[in-house]
């Protein structure tokens, strides 16, 4: 499956130019400039059968001066689990075969999901998922059962993914960074270059940046790449595919007082090449909506999308606490729109460690061409995706970080959230769509545990 | 230049309430008019500042190779709490003159620009030398540049 | 298939403007651009206050958002801290 871990230009600066100015702090006597080591472990998992991931991410700055160093970070990540492929549910039992099948009867024997929907998933399902992902299954049918959301349980895929930088001060009030990023998944190989440049004003209270990330990907679907549109079963597929993006970064950041800053950026990315999700499907209805026993297509997204985004990050400092509050807005020429708040506020308890209480509200707007069924017999639609992640939902994430100080400079932390997502829009009028839940949402666990030291 | 030369003369009379201090001890005060006919290196720093932190061990030494006679450094604290400064010198060796200024007083007449700022200030009381921040690479600069002042007479 | 007008004029400038005058907010609040000066930077200087202070966190969320929704990035550069050196 194509999950694009395109490197954010937004991470990779913030590794790059972090270091400068924050980090600065923890030294030590005599000219020592000690090098930072962070680390995160996370286990994310969803709700019944989906997805489960784990994922180990450690990073490490190494000042060369006082005004450079270089920094590292090597990510290793592995998921599995059922991921949805775009079909809806229908009154009767659906099938299906794993990407790698060549055939809608494959030799090997099928197995029966009996699959709840999402949100009757309960506990069963989630405690039963803290196996590590197993070997992961090949060309093999599956049936879904009246009701139920189609779900591919095959999905199993391995991360590795490496990136580093080199930043300097140039004269008194400029920094200059650049980086590189490499990233393999089993079916999608990513390769970027970015820069970043900034100066500071009044006093180092104002600084002013710009960045630019420049990304290859090369898509390798398991199974081949399906034709967008072409009928499911038809199986016709076809070789590797590519696309480029290249992403801009404005941004200024403000120290408006003693104890508030705020940082805004205008983020401009284009994007160009193969951006359809190649395993996802569409079911194809009559005019009441009733499925005609299996008929589906594959999905089909444009080769261009421009995206645009606004943020605006505030920290404030009180006595003792901290209080964070961000807000994005995106836009996207594929129609998607969406809106972000953050808040979080961080208890401080001295030697005791601190508390940190985070909410996150999101909410989506579906894509132009985003389509939970496509009319029978259409033989050209044209762009279509039945793409939960393309669809209209909000997102809602509950958690809180307790963080433990060790040694000098050191921290232990571990963080546990709540994501929840729900679709803002789940049935149809159509006759033969009733009583099915065309869009389930989702619930994830979130836990990181995480250590960082210097050395 | 010239702001400085201005502050610097303007700074020549006592601030502050309180006693002014004696060789290596601590004050609320800064009068440089008791320190002329020495050269004197006087440095702007926090407890929160980790390149300050850093300087205090070359400053340290620097003041262990002239005689007070002819050179003292004086740290100007700029803590909003004295406390932080306090447990700062608990872990750092200071044998040098230290004066709070948790209001910025006297870092605003010298019109402070970095964290840390050090002026060095010649034998009649001009400042000549200024830095900002402190970096390793500049120690050796720093120190010729001390050495050249204290030659004078 | 007809493809729907992008944003319509009319909602376009009306976040356009919410965004110019957040910033705005956000800039005049501290009197001016000048900011403190950098014998204050003490609160700014806490590790927390850092913009990227929690990089790896951020970084997972960002993978993990990145994957289930349709929107990504935002966050940036640096800037603040003790301002030091």
């Amino acid at each position: 499956m194509q999950l694009s871990r395109r490197r954010q230009l937004s991470a990779a600066a913030l590794a790059l130019l972090g270091g400068t100015t924050a980090h600065a702090q923890t030294d030590r006597s005599e000219s020592s400039l000690p090098a930072q080591f962070d680390s995160g472990l996370l286990w994310y998992q969803e709700n019944a059968d989906r997805i489960r991931d784990l994922e180990a991410v450690v990073s490490v700055r190494q000042p060369l001066s006082e005004d450079s160093g270089w920094n590292g970070k090597l990510t290793i990540d592995t998921v599995c689990g059922g991921s949805p492929i775009g079909a809806i549910p229908s009154r009767s039992a659906q099938s299906f075969v794993t990407p790698t099948a060549t055939s809608l009867n494959p030799p090997v024997a099928a197995a029966t999901q009996t699959t709840t929907s999402a949100s009757g998933g309960g506990g069963g399902g989630g405690l039963d998922n803290l196996s590590l992902c197993t070997n992961p299954v090949q060309n093999q049918k599956y049936t879904v059962a009246p009701g139920a959301l189609p779900i591919d349980q095959s999905f199993h895929d391995q991360r590795f993914a490496l990136s580093g930088g080199y930043d300097t001060a140039v004269g008194t009030r400029n920094h200059v960074s650049a980086g590189a990023a490499i990233s393999h998944e089993t079916d999608f190989f990513s390769l970027s270059l970015n820069g970043l440049l900034s100066r500071d004003f009044n006093d180092r209270n104002t600084t002013v940046a710009a960045g630019l990330n420049l990304e290859s990907d090369t898509i390798a679907p398991v199974g081949g790449t399906p034709v967008p549109g072409s009928r499911y079963g038809d199986f016709r597929k076809t070789g590797d595919q590519s696309k480029r993006v290249e992403d801009l970064l404005l941004g200024v950041t403000q120290v408006l007082s003693r104890r508030w800053i705020t940082q805004a950026n205008v983020s401009l990315e284009h994007a160009g090449g193969y951006q359809t999700d190649p395993y996802k499907i569409v079911t194809e209805v009559d005019a009441q909506g009733f499925d005609a026993g299996g008929i589906y297509v594959y999905e089909s997204r444009p080769q261009t999308r421009n995206r645009y985004a606004l943020y605006w990050d505030n920290k404030y400092a009180l006595d003792r606490d901290m209080v964070e509050a961000s807000v994005r807005l995106t836009r996207d020429t594929w129609g998607v729109r969406s809106g972000t708040v953050e808040v979080r506020y961080r208890l401080n308890l001295g030697a005791a460690g601190y508390f940190e209480p985070h909410v996150r509200a999101y909410r989506q707007t579906a894509a132009d061409f985003f389509r939970f069924y496509l009319p029978q017999g259409t033989v050209t639609p044209g762009y279509a995706s039945a793409d939960p992640r393309l669809g209209g939902f909000t997102g809602q994430t509950f958690g809180v970080k307790y963080g433990l100080p060790v040694g000098e400079s050191g921290e232990l932390s571990l963080r546990v959230e709540r994501y929840t997502q729900r679709g803002t829009d789940r049935s149809s009028a159509l006759p033969g769509l009733q009583g099915l839940d065309l869009y389930p949402g989702l619930q994830a666990l979130i836990v990181q545990a995480g250590l960082r030291f210097t050395f | 230049m010239h702001r400085r030369l201005i502050a610097i003369c303007a700074l020549m009379a006592t601030l502050v309430g309180g006693p002014a201090a004696a060789n290596g001890t601590i004050g609320d005060s800064l009068d440089l008019e008791q320190f002329k006919g020495k050269v004197v290196l006087l440095d702007f720093w926090a407890s929160w500042c980790a390149p300050c932190k850093a300087s205090f061990p070359w400053m340290q030494h620097l003041q262990q190779q002239y005689p007070r006679t002819d050179f003292v450094v004086i740290a100007v604290n700029v803590d909003h709490d004295r406390r932080l400064a306090e447990q700062f010198l608990q872990a750092e060796r200071a044998d040098f003159s230290v004066v709070f200024d948790p209001q910025g007083r006297i870092a605003e007449r010298f019109d402070v620009h970095s964290m840390p700022a050090s002026f060095y200030i010649d034998r009649s009381g001009r400042v000549r030398f200024t830095h900002a921040g402190f970096r390793n690479a500049e120690r050796d600069g720093a120190e010729r540049e001390i050495s050249r002042l204290v030659a004078e007479h | 298939m007809p493809s729907r007008e992008t944003v319509l004029p009319v909602q376009r400038g009306r976040s356009a403007r919410f965004a110019i005058l957040a910033l705005a907010a956000a800039l005049l609040g501290g009197c001016a651009l000048a900011g403190p000066h950098p014998w204050e930077r003490d609160l700014m200087a806490r590790p927390e206050m850092a913009l990227d202070a929690a990089a790896v966190d951020g970084a997972i969320d960002d993978h993990i958002y990145f994957s289930k929704e349709g929107a990504t990035g935002g966050r940036g550069i640096s800037g603040g801290g003790c301002g030091c050196n």
